[in-house]
């Protein structure tokens, strides 16, 4: 690591550690009363306090468990649903009317509609996250496939190869750059769809959490419920880069 | 095929064409880019194809791989129409950079031809070995494309369609992207690796001197539509040598000739 990344990486810290600075002072200072904003030693405190007593960890347990299973399923059926329309032409021009109308409707519009469809249960936390999440995993597999370098498919051809080893061989790691890409922003909207799930139908999570400590206001359960959002958000983001590295070195070596 | 007695590049076999093409025409949009093209390539005959920018070059040898289907007329290979690509026919196409895989490594570039060919994973490697040591890139197992030069890759290309041992090597300008050195090294290596596998070669250019050089005839395709326009028998002795060979009175007079019959072409 040489001096300007360790000179960075410090300055960002030093700025972090400012805002906590600052937020323990407004704190102290009771600019903002305690009962709506608890200062950082509350905060973590209570997030200490919550995990000692388990409450907390179920609480966590139970968001991740949403935000997979919703991540999970809008995976494969983003990718599959990418591959099949991206590798043809004909059915790019077929369904790509439908994507463009369905894509920009709003991920809130349609929570009404799953829950009259299937009830304040988890069902439809999971066909919203995925439905949700589906959007940039779909229409970035769908670009990968469809970027796939005409070349390599003549390489096939001469080499005779299945149908199968085309897809598997050359298709799916050529598009994996953008598949990637794409899961990274899902895991994102999973996160946040989850949470919004668990605050209107009330499943066991972080979001019914945070709802319920603002409602009492317990407000330090309210920011340790925010703080461990935020670290799972980050903590996923960060995740899926180095996934992404691992899997595209290939592409950062070079001159 | 005929068995594989070593007779070196110059000296034919005799029998029958193994690549013919029998009045082949070519409509691409409307557009004649081909017309009325009768050839014979002779099993382990050295065959290149030089002409002006846009003639059809390429699309001839298209057609050779069985890439394209002609508008009328036959291409056959050993006997049989050529109705889609073939297994034994390998193309060594211009870009390498677009016709490899950047995601695996040289290795695993050869690799895919074997893997298609079905061959046991078991064996793979020492024939993967063997064919990076024939193209000298030995040392260069484990890199990607990215990580190699352009004549590098070139060479990788070239040991991926050996791993197709393939009776017929079809070449598209495959050194036209390469600086001057390069590609004489590679012109002498690609001779050297012919001559030991005994595979025919169709090979375009625009190079003139490089057809020459590497070929034992050169056909040159004039434009608007493509059709054959001149045919030269090259009975420059083998081995060849950069020096030497191109210092050859019979060298300058063929260059010569292909030199009139371009500048008369573009006329």
């Amino acid at each position: 690591m040489n001096r300007s990344v360790l000179y960075w990486r410090a300055a960002s810290f030093a700025v972090a550690a400012g805002f906590i600075g600052l937020w323990q002072f407004i704190a102290d200072q009771r600019l903002v009363s305690p009962v709506f904003l608890p200062g950082p030693d509350r905060a973590w405190a209570s997030l200490v306090r919550g995990f000692a007593s388990g409450d907390l960890l179920d609480k966590l347990l139970g968001t991740l468990e949403h935000m997979a299973y919703g991540w999970f399923v809008a995976s494969i059926a983003g990718i599959a649903l990418g591959a099949m329309i991206g590798s043809s032409r004909t059915m790019r021009s077929y369904v790509a009317p439908s994507l463009e109308f369905l894509r920009p409707l709003p991920v809130s519009a349609v929570i009404p509609v799953a829950i009259a469809m299937f009830g304040l249960t988890q069902t439809m936390a999971l066909f919203v996250i995925a439905f949700g999440a589906i959007w940039p995993m779909l229409l970035a597999t769908i670009h990968g496939f469809a970027a796939v370098e005409p070349r390599l498919y003549e390489v096939a051809r001469s080499l005779h190869m299945s149908r199968l080893a085309v897809i598997f061989k050359i298709a799916l790691p050529s598009a994996s750059p953008d598949i990637l890409a794409g899961m990274r922003l899902s895991v994102t909207v999973a996160l946040i769809l989850s949470v919004v799930c668990e605050i209107l139908a009330g499943l066991d999570g972080l979001g019914h959490w945070v709802l319920l400590s603002a409602r009492s206001f317990r407000s330090a359960d309210l920011f340790a419920g925010v703080m461990l959002l935020g670290v799972i958000g980050y903590l996923t983001a960060l995740a899926m880069s180095l996934v992404e590295k691992r899997l595209l070195k290939w592409r950062s070596s070079g001159h | 095929m005929i068995a594989a007695v070593n007779q070196g590049a110059n000296s034919l076999r005799p029998g029958r064409a193994q690549i013919v093409f029998s009045g082949v025409t070519l409509n691409l949009g409307g557009k004649a880019i081909l017309e009325g093209i009768s050839l014979d390539v002779k099993p382990g005959e050295f065959l290149c194809i030089i002409g002006a920018s846009g003639c059809g070059k390429t699309t001839a040898l298209r057609l050779a791989a069985g890439l394209y289907q002609p508008t009328s007329g036959t291409v056959a290979f050993d006997g049989q129409a050529m109705l889609a690509p073939r297994r034994d026919i390998a193309i060594v196409f211009q870009d390498y950079g677009k016709a490899l895989l950047p995601w695996r490594t040289a290795a695993g570039n050869v690799s895919l031809a074997l893997e298609a060919s079905g061959m046991a994973a078991s064996q793979r490697a020492t024939r993967i070995d063997e064919l990076l040591k024939k193209v000298g890139l030995p040392n260069h197992a484990g890199k990607y494309p990215a990580e190699m030069s352009g004549g590098m890759q070139q060479r990788l290309q070239i040991a991926r369609c050996l791993a197709q041992e393939p009776k017929a090597l079809l070449m598209d300008e495959p050194f036209g992207a390469l600086d001057a050195m390069t590609r004489q090294g590679l012109q002498d290596e690609v001779l050297s690796l012919v001559h030991a596998s005994d595979a025919t070669v169709v090979f375009v250019t625009h190079d003139l001197e490089e057809a020459i050089y590497l070929g034992d005839r050169v056909i040159g395709l004039l434009p608007h539509p493509g059709r054959i326009g001149i045919e030269l028998q090259i009975d420059l002795p083998r081995p060849r040598d950069q020096l030497t060979t191109r210092e050859n009175p019979e060298f300058l007079r063929l260059r010569r000739e292909l030199f009139d019959f371009i500048k008369a072409s573009e006329a």
